[in-house]
């Protein structure tokens, strides 16, 4: 199988902090990797490194077996390579449905045959669709910055998938999200995985979420990959135990 | 546009059409300064309230516009090509002012655009051989076009009205296009703009090249308006009182600048009754709307009838659930 995403060594310093050390991982062709750590494991940094919004110390990134090292992140989403944010990232003052269409414009032709085509890019049906396989269609023509918070994070989602990405990140997606919304918002991350063949990497705290989600799960602390493996696996790993889930969880 | 603003904006194009015939001459050259004014206004919205980008040196394109206007027409160039001549020329400048704003934002930047205008004004005053400094240039005429001739304050407010409704449909046209929405999507979260594929860099240099380019044709038609140019036309105090219309107007409002010329041009004129204490009555009115209605007048209308929605609740949304960082 193909890798679509190699990470060979990576690494990342600021100062004298190593927050990514000699991390190397590949992801293969539809999967869901899901990538676990406590705080300041270092795997939002290598995110940011892999996705070029960070230049890494060292170290190489592959996509598609191209390299895409230092690569910007417009040029990057460009060949394929979306992802969402920690933090809830849409833009407030446009609709719904702008917000949907803003994300794959850049997608479409030439900024200069942008400006002389569709004021919609010729994006409105695929946005509809967008906003109906989400479940937004009552929202499409609100500002967004007037969505609930669970509202926006399936739209902050929405938007990483509107250009038919080959690969998606999502910065703890589960982040801050209540539980109804929680199982809402991972249904619907695994119906658009089946049906559009996707490739996902999720960061993600919320230890159910990972588990139900992801397909394979790599395990971070303090910058270099300490586990891998299937969910179940991952679990009953003392290592990972140890590091991550405490001496003290009752988890089974 | 939804009917009530198109009634609104006709009736406005009516007006605008009428008025100069119930004006005295010093009447039409204030709407005349309206029209000219709102165009590099509709340019400085354009950079900041759209894309987000500060600017204080919208006044300096349109005195570098004004200046190229001026020594061209003396040189004898034909008007249009003049005119488009000093677009292009404020265009190019612009898109070089906004390097600095790929690596600076906020008050930063407007130290940059600040400098810029400062060093504008230097060249224009101190580089007499080109523009003949403190004297100025003066007997600048009136274009004649296609054997209209524009002497008349009447038929040259009527050119510049033509001038501005052309430019506003141009520029309403730009930011229905994908151009508008990725502006907004730059101001709004530039990170995120660039990840979804949004060449940040070219739109930044974009909207300071057109919002400068939109300075210089206002340029272009203030020399002539007012025949007489001189440094200290173009210096800070014009940049100021341009970012002034588009705040009190509403940044990011189409029509915003539209009303805030209107207020910058003429509340001072009205303002003169009150005699030597007129700027400081402007100026506190100014403060005062700025206190209470900070997203400007425009966005206070758009508030008031949201508001009046909001109650009907015709969708059921909350009226005071928009505009959530405002």
């Amino acid at each position: 199988m193909t890798a679509v995403l190699q990470v060979s060594n990576l690494r990342k310093t600021f100062g004298g902090i190593t927050a990514v050390d000699g991390v190397s991982f590949e992801v293969r062709d539809g999967e869901i990797l899901g990538i676990i750590g406590p705080n300041g494991s270092g795997k939002s940094t290598l995110f940011n490194c892999v996705l070029g919004q960070l230049l890494p110390t060292g170290g190489q990134v592959h996509v598609d077996g191209k390299p895409t090292t230092g690569m910007r992140p417009c040029d990057l989403n460009r060949l394929g390579v979306s992802r969402t944010f920690q933090l809830l990232q849409v833009f407030p003052q446009l609709s719904v449905r702008d917000n949907l269409i803003v994300a794959g414009q850049e997608h479409q032709g030439s900024m200069y045959t942008r400006l002389f085509g569709r004021a919609d890019a010729g994006l409105g049906d695929a946005a509809d669709r967008m906003i109906e396989f989400f479940r937004l269609s009552h929202l499409a023509d609100e500002q967004a910055g007037s969505l609930s918070y669970g509202q926006q994070k399936l739209l902050d989602a929405a938007m990483a998938f509107m250009a038919g990405p080959r690969l998606v990140l999502l910065d703890e997606p589960a982040g801050g999200v209540n539980l109804t919304m929680l199982a809402n918002l991972r249904e619907r991350l695994q119906a658009y995985h089946s049906e559009h063949k996707a490739t996902f990497v999720v960061i993600e705290h919320q230890m159910e979420f990972v588990m139900a989600l992801c397909t394979r799960v790599l395990v971070l602390a303090e910058g270099r990959i300490i586990a891998g493996g299937a969910p179940q696996e991952i679990r009953s790993n003392p290592a990972v135990i140890d590091a991550y889930l405490g001496h003290g969880s009752a988890r089974p | 546009m939804n009917r009530l603003g198109i009634i609104v904006v006709g009736a406005a194009v009516i007006f605008a059409i009428a008025v100069p015939f119930f004006l005295k001459p010093f009447g039409i050259y204030l709407i005349s300064m309206w029209a000219v004014l709102t165009i590099a206004a509709m340019g400085l919205n354009l950079t900041l309230g759209y894309a987000g980008q500060i600017s204080l040196a919208q006044g300096a394109f349109v005195g570098i516009g004004a200046y190229t206007t001026a020594l061209l027409i003396q040189a004898g160039w034909p008007y249009p090509i003049v005119f488009i001549s000093a677009g292009l020329l404020c265009f190019a400048i612009g898109w070089g002012l906004g390097y600095p704003a790929l690596r600076v934002q906020h008050h930063y930047l407007a130290f940059v655009t600040l400098a810029f205008t400062t060093l504008v004004f230097l060249v224009l005053r101190n580089e007499e051989w080109l523009t003949r400094g403190i004297y100025g240039i003066s007997g600048i005429a009136r274009p004649t076009l296609l054997g209209w001739s524009t002497a008349n304050a009447r038929d040259f407010y009527f050119f510049c009205l033509g001038a501005l409704t052309v430019i506003a449909a141009a520029t309403w046209w730009m930011l229905r296009s994908p151009w508008g929405r990725a502006f907004i999507a730059l101001r709004e979260n530039p990170i995120r703009a660039l990840s979804l594929g949004l060449d940040t860099r070219r739109y930044t240099l974009m909207a300071f090249a057109i919002g400068s380019g939109l300075a210089g044709l206002s340029g272009a038609l203030y020399a002539p308006l007012v025949q007489f140019i001189e440094p200290n036309s173009f210096a800070l105090g014009l940049s100021f009182n341009l970012l002034l219309m588009v705040i009190v107007g509403g940044g990011g409002c189409f029509f915003g600048p539209f009303v805030g010329a209107l207020v910058a041009v003429l509340l001072p004129e009205w303002m003169r009754i009150t005699q030597s204490y007129y700027l400081m009555v402007y100026a506190a009115i100014v403060m005062l709307l700025l206190a209470f209605c900070p997203s400007g007048l425009l966005g206070l209308i758009e508030r008031v009838i949201k508001a009046t929605r909001g109650r009907r609740g015709p969708d059921g949304i909350a009226p005071n659930a928009e505009r959530a960082n405002p």
